[in-house]
């Protein structure tokens, strides 16, 4: 069984572009449905995603919708950390984001990517 | 092993659900179930022809079958002895 496995997928794209911001959860979701622990991170533009109402408005063509793969990631234990730069550079508080995000910095990133299976950036 | 010989639990309807929901829903469906039995899932993504096997080998279950019936595939998965 792969439940010692972990993921790390780091999201870098926003609403920009919607099929680049779909993808790393796409990825992720089949990852929690594999019995895979997921951690996705969100830098930059990516941030954007995890701002509470963005998620929903997101639908790629050919793509689950956006929103209904976060909920399923959210739902199956796949934790979302958010870069805190990147946070105070939009003006963003933790009360800004989805429920169960968690505002990190540098260090969580490495710590998680250097603990991980394997990691995987968009 | 033809489709009628399978003793099927639960079938689920995964027809137009886009990448990745059909292993999302077979993974919580099959959760439901107990080691040993076979649950049928229907799809319509093309990327489940390689998305499903994929899965149950990755989780420890086991592709009984799979055949397409018109625009629709179709599996039939036994969970396997360790799987939660």
């Amino acid at each position: 069984m792969a439940d010692h496995e972990k993921l790390v997928v780091m999201v870098t794209h926003g609403p920009e572009d919607p099929e680049l911001a779909t993808i790393p959860f796409a990825m992720a979701g089949a990852a929690v449905a594999s019995d895979v622990d997921v951690v996705m991170g969100f830098q930059g533009e990516g941030c954007e995603l995890v701002k509470k109402g963005v998620a929903e408005t997101i639908h790629a063509d050919e793509f689950a919708p956006l929103g209904e793969l976060l909920e399923t990631i959210k739902e199956m234990g796949g934790q979302l950390l958010v870069c805190s730069p990147c946070i105070k550079k939009r003006h963003l508080t933790e009360d800004d984001l989805v429920d169960g995000a968690e505002i990190v910095a540098a260090g969580r990133f490495v710590a998680e990517v250097t603990d991980a299976t394997n990691s995987l950036v968009y | 092993m033809s489709q009628t010989e399978i003793e099927t639990a639960v079938v689920l309807d995964a027809r137009g659900l886009l990448c990745p929901m059909p292993i999302v829903k077979t993974a919580k469906a099959m959760k439901e179930l107990e080691p040993g039995q076979v649950l049928k899932v229907t799809a319509t993504d093309r990327g489940s022809l390689a998305d499903i096997p994929a899965w149950a080998k990755s989780t420890g279950n086991e592709l009984l079958e799979q055949h397409e019936e018109g625009d629709t595939f179709v599996f039939f998965l036994r969970k396997g002895e360790e799987v939660q």
